[in-house]
């Protein structure tokens, strides 16, 4: 009965992890502008949910919480942790056309007016903003961000708009 | 009456339930000025979805069996490569073996070595983060994990005529309760567990996250633990390895 069970939770992990890998890396590389240390960040909460041997209850709102303590973790700590898996930025991207040199320099000057926009707002505002962009329920990012779940929503709009506020102050309309 | 800002953000992220999203967009449709917030709101959602992706690298190529082999687990499928890996492991696990067995043997001298050698360096373990889990001759061990919500108590319904709760505070984002399979049945809410344990004599190993804002422990509905923030009151008693321990049986008269 045990092989039974065990590989069961490997199917549902392989499973959560297809769905959900990019969503976590996306967010934390939102987060901190740092591709290698959100994959290792994300890598690192799949390691957890892995060594866990079960799903919990709810396994999206447990592993953004466990990536979210590890990225304060790691930011705080200023260490790196052991890449898991070695895929560098530059290497990832070898797989796609390369861009020329006016689009690549265009979408640099994008990332830099974003990134300043973002950082500009407070640090829930900034990260209620990134896990709603990757879907999050209203319940997910209230767990997540230890908020009521019921003010969610007019807390997002105000995030939203002080985003977009922000950015058309600096840069112009989007 | 127009929808208040919290339920056209719901509206827009199908936040609502079936009924009140049905009544919400009956709303939306004869309403000119909720009809133009929902829009405006629509506007600016898709602006900052387009200014996020900005922000955005390719992922990084990965794959579960490569998370569970890091894991430490014997992954179905590992690579050819990973055997080299393996057998050292397999070398240091023998290593160790041979030396057990070498330390067991009566009238080994390695027990004096290691002796020696334990005083040598100071001869102290790790006091561990926890107290050690009692152990039980039922191997089976029972437990439940939730995610804490802004408040949460735990509520064991019961004083025991023994046993002892021990708790931890923990980086983990979770709220853990174990006890020896059979001694409890634990039912949950979103801020709430009821752990029946009547006539139960176990020991309760309790895991609360460090950064959960309110968490509180009640025994047959008296207050023996509240963690305030990063303050923590409690009628137990600190343990040398730094959790608290508190009495599961009655307060004396």
């Amino acid at each position: 009965m045990e092989p039974e069970k065990s590989r069961s939770f490997q199917d549902q992990f392989a499973e959560l992890f297809d769905a959900r890998f990019e969503r976590i890396y996306r967010y934390l590389n939102r987060l901190s502008g740092d591709p290698e240390l959100a994959a290792d960040v994300a890598q690192e909460a799949f390691v957890k949910l892995y060594r866990r041997g079960s799903l919990p209850d709810s396994p999206e709102a447990w592993l953004i919480s466990v990536a979210m303590n590890l990225f304060r973790n790691a930011k705080s700590a200023h260490s790196r942790r052991l890449r898991l898996l070695t895929p560098a930025r530059g290497e990832s991207m070898l797989s796609d056309p390369p861009p020329g040199p006016d689009e690549a320099m265009e979408a640099e000057d994008s990332r830099r007016r974003v990134r300043l926009a973002l950082d500009r707002l407070p640090d829930r505002e900034r990260r209620m903003l990134l896990l709603r962009a990757e879907g999050y329920s209203y319940r997910d990012i209230a767990g997540a961000l230890r908020l009521n779940e019921a003010s969610v929503g007019v807390l997002l709009a105000r995030a939203r708009r002080a985003f977009r506020n922000i950015y058309e102050e600096s840069f112009g309309a989007p | 009456m127009h929808l208040d800002e919290e339920r056209v953000q719901r509206l827009l992220h199908g936040e609502l339930s079936l009924e009140a999203g049905r009544s919400a967009r009956e709303h939306v449709a004869g309403c000119v000025d909720c009809r133009r917030r929902l829009m405006e709101a629509e506007r600016e959602e898709a602006d900052v979805h387009t200014l996020l992706r900005a922000l955005d690298d390719p992922p990084p190529r990965t794959s579960p069996e490569g998370v569970a082999a890091r894991a430490g687990a014997v992954a179905v499928g590992v690579r050819a490569h990973d055997s080299a890996w393996l057998r050292r492991a397999a070398s240091i696990l023998l290593a160790v073996g041979i030396a057990g067995v070498a330390y067991a043997v009566p009238g080994s001298p390695v027990r004096g070595w290691v002796r020696v050698l334990v005083r040598k360096v100071g001869g102290r373990s790790e006091p561990s983060t926890m107290p050690p889990y009692p152990k039980d001759s039922h191997a089976g061990v029972s437990g439940i994990a939730l995610l804490p919500g802004q408040k949460f108590l735990i509520l064991l319904k019961s004083a025991q005529g023994g046993g002892q709760a021990l708790v931890s505070l923990t980086d983990g984002p979770e709220v853990q309760v174990r006890a020896p399979a059979g001694a409890a049945t634990f039912t949950s809410s979103a801020d709430q567990l009821l752990i029946d344990n009547r006539d139960s004599l176990a020991t309760f190993e309790i895991r609360i996250p460090r950064d959960a804002p309110w968490v509180e422990i009640q025994v047959g509905g008296a207050r023996v633990f509240l963690k305030e923030g990063p303050r923590v009151t409690t009628t137990g008693f600190t343990s040398a390895a730094g959790g608290y321990v508190l009495r599961l049986t009655p307060s004396g008269p």
